[in-house]
């Protein structure tokens, strides 16, 4: 085996991670608010990529301003989904509410492809397609531009939840009736943390959308985001990052080893058995949280 | 369907616990049942092979579903894949010389030893944790069957069923196949239907409500998962080997991918969860519903005179279907099954509405 | 009934005849009226399940979070008729209601705790009144930094009640506050209240099952008892009424249990 390769896998692996990432946080800022978990993280990581193309390609819009048009339109919609199909399931059977989510992540996949078609498109962002090197490592330039924008977005989302509206957001997640009490808008926190969720969607489909083309792959991505979100703990988005990196890293290294072994196609069996033995070993994941105990 | 009768009155046990207590349910099952059997003379092979009887055999596969999510609670979203092991189980006994009849058993024993393994899951984890594992299971589950030659015939591979033998004899004929589906759906419809009247029934019921809870008066919680995910998946396994058997005649991995788990799911959700003549509708009409949809879409266009794109009228039906789930679950949780049951009450009793409290 | 001589004009807050359903069935309170004067403080005893705090939900409007609904009578603030507001609508009116069991927001510091609380009071403000929080209770001050989950329960009951005082409350209601905690802590949390009502003229709605320590500060009580209003009087006169002596200030030192419960069979509140 040779250990270089192995070590440039595990960094692009990790790189990749945190592209994962950007999917799991998604899934995390929703499940802190209001413990939907969001099955629709994926499904929508594609309407952002497609939204956006529809801005460039269709009204012929530069990319600069096709983006944030497309997160101003992701936040639109975020809010929406929350106050059409979610806000009136508060208090149900969390079996009614993963059917929504599935049903919404069914809704918005062959939506958008009604609208828009299955082709893949790309979605250049100008990033070149030669390696950086590291030393003797070569690592993808995408990955590495991705990396480092899910970790802005993560010192974002540290920095927010420390402002007035993050704090408010976090007494949401703790406790939302205590939360009503003291004059707090549950339903408006909830539907804000939808719309942010889908804003951390629009940035992941940009990304995404820059290595492999917009299409329904994207929304494939919701697997490997719950396996991220649940084994960072489903409530912690530093967990959230953190886990990323393992599991990218897992899967690099995995793929190395096993591809040969197994004839390819390795990484959908490392998700998943990451993902099933987080739930067993450890169903509050690595950063999960534990209710505090007094001492 | 009137019923001529002014409430429910029965003067012992025997006649409470019926299956069907009241006898005008019992003339329209009687009449249904006849429907059935004679539907090979009246209906053209294209309505019979194409519609009636995948309906049949799905509705079996929803009552295995509803078995899991509907009477024991459990979320299940890696049916397909139990459906799927049935399948080629009973496909790779018959090509290695079983006969029919046992490689169906043995179909629904493989699918029931390893769809234990979901409940083991179910044993240590609820709600959204057994929802993602089963997922996970789905998934590599799908990989293994793709993956592994001995079961998928190689990659990218399609299995030629061999056809069936009942006794020796080859079932070909169009008629024949549906016989197959009715006898299996009538089978599994019975046994649900008994299931209500069961210890089983009851003890499951009770760890839905509460797990623990029921633990507390007596109920062994985890045999109770245990025996409920064997059941269904018996159940989906047979189903699975008379889905390819009777319909589609060779088996593909695709055919049971986690995209099929979501469409039974779908079937229970839009019939109603726990409910058996909601299982019927809900397969009905999930299956239908995409061929319905595109003959009024292609109705409207001719209407309008405008035309879609041979991609917007593939994927049209599949985002009318996420909708169709939205939908019910926000202006009816409970379904057809439930719908239904609010047109049988009102029914029961009419005109004399009064007579209900 | 004694000599309450308030007219509803004076009144912060009146209860007429306030009927309450869970699940469109289920019927939590029958016909409730109470008011509390403009600076006064009243305590609202019963035991377990008499509706105390399902009357407390129908003035701060979290009934619909479980499923209820006032059906019938009316919640006046102020003059004005809130049934139809939504709860932060009437935390912005100036209402406040302390919830039992304390329920802090674990994860967030006390200092997030307060900020947390006044989403509806402007940054300004904010400032301002957390800084009277902590002139109440230093104690907050000394522990602003760590998770309020790991609190002492004392130290939690005094950031619920300051959290409550974050949103400029004209009347603070409280669920059982002394809930859990040690006697002389209970003093503690009693004597501020007191004072916060002397100083800032806040109206207090204090519900209680520890008649003892709540009547010592309040000056009327309201008894409810299976969702209706029993009694009514000044913590005076309730003090030395046998009845409350014998079921909620133990003074039955000479009868058995059986004796108890056969008494209070016989003698409903017939006030």
């Amino acid at each position: 085996m040779d250990i270089l390769l192995l070590l440039e896998s595990a960094l692009n692996g990790a790189l990749v991670g945190l592209m994962y990432s950007l999917v799991a946080m998604g899934i995390v800022l929703i499940y802190k608010s209001s413990s939907v978990p969001n099955l629709a993280q994926g499904a929508m990581v594609m309407l952002a990529g497609y939204v956006i193309l529809a801005f460039a390609n269709q009204l012929h819009l530069p990319l600069w301003a096709a983006i944030p048009l497309g997160i101003v339109t992701m936040f639109v919609i975020g809010v929406g989904i929350e106050r059409v199909a979610l806000r009136r399931l508060a208090g149900r059977p969390i079996i009614m509410i993963l059917m929504m989510t599935l049903g919404i992540e069914i809704f918005l996949r062959a939506g958008s492809m009604t609208i828009w078609g299955g082709t893949s498109r790309p979605l250049p962002i100008g990033i070149s397609d030669s390696p950086l090197f590291l030393g003797p490592l070569l690592i993808n330039r995408a990955y590495a531009v991705g990396a480092g924008v899910a970790v802005a977005i993560f010192v974002l989302l540290v920095l927010f939840f420390r402002t007035r509206i993050g704090v408010v957001l976090r007494a949401i997640s703790d406790d939302y009736t205590a939360a009503w009490s003291v004059g707090i808008s549950v339903e408006r926190g909830v539907a804000l943390s939808w719309a942010i969720s889908a804003v951390v969607a629009t940035i992941a489909a940009v990304l995404w959308g820059s290595v492999q083309g917009v299409d329904q792959s994207l929304a494939l991505l919701l697997l490997k985001g719950v396996t991220v979100a649940v084994l960072g703990g489903l409530d912690s988005i530093g967990g959230a990052l953190l886990a990323g990196i393992l599991l990218g890293i897992v899967e690099g290294t995995a793929s190395v080893v096993l591809d040969p072994l197994l004839g390819g196609a390795s990484r959908e069996l490392v998700d998943a058995a990451m993902l099933i033995l987080t739930i067993m070993l450890r169903p509050h994941g690595l950063f999960g949280r534990h209710d505090i105990e007094r001492v | 369907m009137l019923f001529r009768q002014a409430g429910i009155l029965h003067t012992n046990y025997a006649q409470d616990r019926a299956l069907f207590p009241i006898p005008a349910d019992r003339w329209m099952i009687g009449g249904l049942l006849l429907l059935a059997a004679a539907a090979p003379l009246f209906l053209n092979s294209l309505y019979l092979s194409s519609y009636l009887l995948p309906w049949l055999v799905w509705t079996a596969a929803a009552l295995g579903l509803n078995l899991i999510l509907g009477w024991a609670g459990q979320f299940h979203l890696g049916y397909a894949a139990v459906m799927g092991i049935g399948a080629y189980a009973a496909v790779h006994a018959q090509r290695n010389g079983v006969p029919w009849e046992i490689a169906i058993v043995l179909a629904g024993l493989t699918a029931a030893v390893i769809g234990s393994v979901f409940a083991f899951a179910a044993l240590r984890v609820k709600g959204l944790y057994l929802a993602l594992s089963t997922l996970a299971l789905q998934f590599v589950m799908d990989w293994t069957i793709s993956h592994v030659p001995a079961i998928s015939g190689g990659t990218q591979a399609t299995l030629q069923a061999p056809d069936i033998r009942l006794l020796g004899q080859a079932v070909t004929s169009d008629a024949g196949l549906y016989y197959v589906a009715l006898v299996w759906c009538v089978l599994v419809t019975t046994f649900m239907l008994n299931l209500r009247r069961t210890a089983l029934g009851r003890a499951l019921v009770a760890v839905r409500e509460k797990d623990y809870a029921a633990a507390v008066i007596g109920v062994n919680s985890f045999y109770f998962k245990l025996v409920a995910f064997a059941t269904s998946s018996f159940i989906a396994g047979v189903s699975g080997a008379v889905l390819i058997g009777t319909f589609y005649h060779a088996v593909t991995p695709e055919q049971f991918s986690v995209d099929v788990s979501i469409q039974a799911l779908a079937m229970v959700i839009v019939g109603g969860l726990g409910s058996i003549i909601g299982s019927y509708f809900g397969a009905g009409f999930i299956l239908l519903m995409p061929g319905a949809m595109n003959s009024f879409i292609s109705w409207l266009t001719g209407l309008f005179g405008f035309s879609l794109g041979i991609e917007t009228l593939a994927h049209l039906p599949h985002a009318l279907y996420g909708a169709l789930i939205i939908g019910f679950l926000l202006i009816e949780p409970l379904g057809l099954g439930k719908i239904y049951g609010n047109i049988r009450d009102y029914l029961l009793v009419w005109p004399f509405g009064y007579v209900k409290k | 009934m004694a000599a309450i001589t308030d007219t509803t004009a004076d009144n912060v807050l009146t209860l007429n005849n306030v009927e309450v359903v869970y699940d469109y069935v289920s019927l939590a309170i029958k016909g409730v009226s109470l008011e509390v004067p403009k600076g006064g403080m009243v305590a609202l005893l019963g035991a377990n399940g008499a509706g105390k705090s399902t009357t407390l939900k129908s003035i701060s409007g979290l009934l619909a979070a479980e499923r209820g609904e006032v059906r019938r009578g009316e919640v006046t603030f102020q003059g004005h008729n809130i049934n139809a507001l939504m709860p932060q609508d009437r935390v912005k009116l100036g209402i406040a209601h302390v919830l039992e069991g304390r329920r802090v927001f674990e994860h967030l510091t006390p200092d997030e705790n307060l900020i947390a609380a006044s989403a509806v009071r402007s940054r300004h403000d904010a400032a301002r009144n957390k800084d009277r929080v902590y002139s109440y209770f230093p104690r907050l001050f000394e522990r602003r930094g760590s998770a309020a989950g790991y609190l002492s329960g004392g130290e939690q009951q005094m950031l619920a009640i300051g959290r409550a005082l974050m949103t400029q409350p004209k009347l603070l209601m409280l669920d059982e506050p002394s809930l859990g905690l040690a006697p002389f802590l209970v003093a503690e949390i009693f004597q501020i209240l007191s004072r916060i009502n002397r100083e800032d003229g806040l109206s207090v709605l204090l519900v209680e099952q520890n008649a003892i320590a709540a009547l010592e500060i309040v000056s009327h009580g309201y008894l409810i008892e299976s969702g209706r209003i029993v009694m009514h009087d000044t913590a005076e006169a309730l003090k030395k009424n046998p009845d409350i002596q014998e079921f909620y200030l133990g003074g039955a030192e000479n009868k058995n249990f059986h004796d108890i419960k056969h008494y209070r069979r016989r003698k409903r509140w017939l006030t």
